[in-house]
């Protein structure tokens, strides 16, 4: 029987961190922080059913606004879409949802399908801003802003998690490598330090 | 460059759409001749000024957008959903006809 380890779309994470880290913790204009893993599920309302799980599930109804719950984060990305986010990166998080929304829509196990980079630092509006079309600027999206959009020709889901700002990128795991290049080869103009953010995410 | 306003997203760049064609044309009857679904699915107007036409908002919400767009000034009059009802302006409201 084969040994088989799970491997991370971006490859061996400690090698990536040795060949693109130059500052040391906190000195970066950029960092780019690596999530290992990220377990995730994508809701999907049934037809005509998109405000009533909303309400259910309490969600903030305005487009363009993550909502925080207890278990996870869930990013609104179309009508009667929202991508659910695991804090803790528990497998199976989403089973109390599939319960409530039982016959009003679908969920669908996602963990494997995506990678999340987290971008901070003193110069991550203005990388962000020169990476995206998205209006970014403070009078526009704050805290919990959250869009879907493209970097770099590649679709990713933006979400903003503070004022500092600091934003988290969703994208999918096949272009992973694609978009490291460029994100770490646009972010190098500033100075970028590369970290791994292990499972356990406080916020 | 082309500022969208996509009813669900709110406005983003044209960067984020996809040029989807006339958004006027209607398909035919399943019975009707050869020659309608030839004009259906082929023939196209080249309009000089207003035009309705669809752009799919692929970069985003992935829906489609119905927008009412100037040819010659790409001035956007107004942009809906797919069941919108939506007209070209009157010409005295307009720069260009
Ligand atoms: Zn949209």
């Amino acid at each position: 029987m084969a040994d088989f380890k799970p491997l991370h779309p971006l490859g061996n994470l400690d090698e990536l961190v040795e060949k693109h880290s130059f500052f040391g913790p906190g000195s970066a204009a950029i960092t780019i922080g690596v999530r290992k893993s990220v377990e995730c599920a994508q809701l999907f309302a049934g037809n005509g059913n998109q405000a009533k799980i909303a309400k259910k599930l309490n969600f903030d109804s305005s487009t363009g606004k993550a909502t925080e719950t207890k278990g996870f984060t869930a990013l609104p990305i179309a009508p009667g879409q929202w991508i659910l986010i695991s804090k803790n990166s528990a497998p199976g998080f989403a089973d109390g949802v599939a319960k409530s929304i039982n016959g009003l829509g679908y969920l669908s196990q996602q963990s494997d399908s995506r990678i999340c980079l987290r971008v901070s630092g003193p110069k991550a509006r203005e990388l962000m801003s020169r990476g995206c079309r998205l209006d970014l600027h403070e009078s526009h999206s704050g805290a919990g802003f959250c869009a879907q959009t493209v970097m770099a020709q590649i679709g990713v889901i933006l979400h903003q998690l503070d004022d500092n700002p600091t934003y988290e990128l969703y994208l999918y795991a096949g272009f992973a490598r694609s978009f490291f290049h460029w994100l770490s080869h646009s972010a190098a103009q500033f100075g970028c330090d590369i970290e791994i953010i292990s499972n356990q995410i406080k916020r | 460059m082309h500022r969208i306003d996509c009813p669900w997203c709110g406005t983003r760049d044209e960067a984020e759409f996809q040029y989807q064609g006339d958004a006027t044309a209607t398909r035919p009857a399943p019975d009707a001749a050869e020659a309608d679904f030839f004009d259906y699915v082929y023939s196209r107007d080249n309009p000089k000024g207003w035009h309705i036409e669809w752009w799919h908002h692929v970069g985003g919400c992935r829906q489609w957008v119905k927008v009412v767009r100037n040819t010659m000034t790409h001035e956007i009059h107004a942009t809906g959903g797919p069941q919108s009802k939506l007209s070209v302006p009157k010409p005295s409201g307009s720069r260009l006809r």
